[in-house]
């Protein structure tokens, strides 16, 4: 996993860089996964999310906001993610473990992904994010 | 960007229009020298941002607590004119109504025994953290009642006493709430976690109240010295978060329609008379509404606790006041001369309505509302009343907490969980928290010195110190 995290005094701020949009959106999905939940297990759960949007930034912002919601009200945690973009659609592939509050309480809650800040730019060597969570 | 800001006073400072291109006015910001030197230019630029925005009157404001958020700067205050002016949910948060409440106990220090055992009964009793569930799982259609009736609804279960709806801002409850403006998936989200804590900078603290500033005004807020106390800090929890996404994402697109152009999409607006905007206040107020409920169920646990512990009647412990710090509201405020209706919106900013305010309780309207402000762990808090000043100065606000100085990524490598809780326990002060981490996230070090925020507010006259109080123990999320 290739991110690193930038200073922000209030909240979680990423940079993050993958060679495709696909493994950059299941990058981020992952990043902020551990920045909940801490550590995790892979586990034998799946849950499909399939998303339209205007424009790649947008599917971005719905699917990570559509991660957080299933992984809140399932109580899952997710280690895993394959994600398809065709166009300005998305299907993505999610495997993780039933939230174990033993194991998944090293983290702390994202309330919500910004708009402030956020961009994708492609670069010679592939995708690069900026983004800022709510915590 | 900080080149910009000129200097209007001991602790009033300018960001003039033009220093983002379409201010329609100037930004202003309190700080004492000391604090000043940890501004960052990411929070004047917000502050500057905010100044873009259609309706809005007299100043971008910017309290003591003032830091680099998103949209707004944390700390920051706007009023919009209604017929002219817009709403953003940049202005209010993710967590729509994170607020405060201060609850009094007839216990005194000395009656404070088994210390360890309070805080671990009040961190099993209270549900904390990522993953937590209520006490209780409403129907759908608790959930709906809640969301209209806000703090009077868990009265009505039993979880309070009527006079809980005195001692909160708006008596607990936004009339404008528009439940159906809410999306299922936020209401999925809000039904399980009623009467959790959450995490972050989240927490029930053990207080007592340690010196008295103003002996009149702790007279008719109850409060004595050595008094023991216990503050709550929470809000609309996964409800609040969900409402903020789906009406942000709506907003944006309203934005266009409506032909403004934001410097920052996190500002995304609409006006305020127009559908979408109606809807996301209504879905805003009806999360408000939520969050009191929330803050409601937990301080009826910590009644519970208490009232088993140390054998003193539920109905002897009384809350001080409830305060919301992420909120938009419509309220009158004197302009250029007239009283007009305006839609002020707080982002971690507190009112703090002066003598004679409407929506004052009768036993506060001569003191001016209690403003209660939370320390960092381990730091004082304060308890301060409203002042004519701040409705004429700031439209009834001040600042809401000490404010970040250190980003949480800098606090975990620089500070150790571990060390700062047993530093904290010699000192007397017991934490209980998932893990350390969240310890060293929120270690006093990362937070600027509370005692100098509230100076500031109180030299200026924003709100006036009542009393400080000291954290004995605290449960985080």
């Amino acid at each position: 996993m290739s991110y690193e995290e930038l200073d922000h005094t209030a909240d979680i701020r990423l940079k993050v860089r993958s060679p495709s949009p696909d493994s950059l959106f299941a990058e981020t999905a992952l990043a902020m996964m551990k920045i909940v939940y801490g550590e995790s297990r892979f586990g034998e759960v799946e849950r499909t999310i399939e998303l339209e949007a205007g424009n790649t930034e947008n599917l971005l912002l719905d699917f990570l906001s559509e991660v957080l919601f299933l992984s809140e009200v399932e109580y899952l945690v997710f280690s895993s993610a394959i994600v398809n973009i065709s166009g300005n659609s998305l299907r993505a592939l999610l495997t993780g473990e039933p939230f174990d509050p033993e194991r998944h309480r090293g983290g702390t809650e994202i309330k919500g992904i910004s708009y402030s800040g956020f961009s994708i730019v492609k670069e010679d060597e592939g995708y690069v994010l900026d983004i800022l969570f709510d915590v | 960007m900080l080149e910009r800001v000129t200097r209007l006073g001991e602790f009033e400072w300018e960001v003039p229009t033009g220093t983002v291109p379409g201010m329609r006015v100037p930004g202003r910001f309190f700080l004492s020298d000391s604090l000043y030197k940890s501004l960052e230019s990411g929070a004047v630029q917000q502050l500057a941002n905010v100044a873009t925005l259609p309706g809005i009157i007299r100043y971008s404001m910017g309290m003591p607590d003032i830091h680099w958020g998103y949209g707004f700067p944390i700390g920051g205050v706007a009023a919009f004119e209604c017929d002219t002016g817009v709403i953003s949910p940049g202005g209010v948060g993710f967590d729509i109504n994170c607020g405060v409440r201060l609850l009094s106990t007839p216990l005194t220090i000395d009656d404070l025994g088994h210390r360890r055992e309070l805080i671990e009964t009040l961190y099993q009793a209270v549900p904390t953290g990522v993953g937590a569930k209520g006490p209780v799982r409403l129907s759908l259609g608790d959930l709906e009642d809640m969301m209209v009736q806000g703090a009077a609804w868990p009265v009505r279960q039993g979880y309070g006493l009527p006079e809980d709806l005195d001692h909160c801002e708006e008596q607990g409850c936004m009339a404008q709430a528009l439940s159906q403006a809410v999306s299922a998936k936020a209401k999925q989200r809000g039904m399980p976690q009623s009467g959790t804590l959450g995490a972050g900078n989240h927490f029930l603290e053990i207080q007592v109240v340690k010196e008295l500033y103003d002996p009149g005004a702790a007279k008719a807020f109850g409060i004595h010295p050595g008094q023991i106390c216990v503050m709550i800090h929470c809000g609309s929890r996964g409800l609040g978060h969900q409402t903020c996404t789906d009406h942000l994402k709506v907003l944006e697109g309203a934005t266009k329609r409506y032909n403004i152009v934001l410097p920052d999409r996190q500002l995304a607006c609409a006006p305020l008379s127009s559908p979408e905007g109606t809807a996301y206040f209504g879905a805003m107020a009806a999360s408000a509404n939520y969050a009191w409920a929330n803050r409601q169920m937990i301080m009826h646990t910590t009644r519970t606790v208490f009232e088993k512990m140390y054998g003193i009647e539920y109905e002897s412990m009384h809350l001080v006041y409830d305060v919301a710090h992420n909120v938009a509201k419509m309220e009158e405020h004197s302009h250029e001369g007239k009283r007009i209706a305006v839609c002020v919106h707080r982002k971690g900013a507190t009112r703090a309505f002066g003598p004679g305010s409407p929506d004052l309780p009768s036993g506060y309207a001569k003191t001016g509302q209690p403003v209660i402000i939370p320390g960092s762990m381990g730091a004082s808090s304060y308890l301060l009343r409203g002042t004519t000043i701040a409705m004429e100065r700031t439209f009834g606000s001040t600042c809401h907490g000490a404010g970040r100085i250190l980003s949480r990524s800098a606090a975990k490598k620089t500070i150790n969980g571990a060390k700062i809780k047993n530093s904290l326990s010699k000192e007397g002060i017991i934490v209980r928290a998932p893990n350390d981490a969240a310890i060293a996230e929120e270690a006093p070090g990362a937070y600027k010195p509370s005692a100098e925020v509230v100076r500031i507010v109180d030299a200026l006259g924003i709100s006036n110190l009542v009393a400080r109080l000291e954290p004995l123990g605290v449960i985080k999320g």
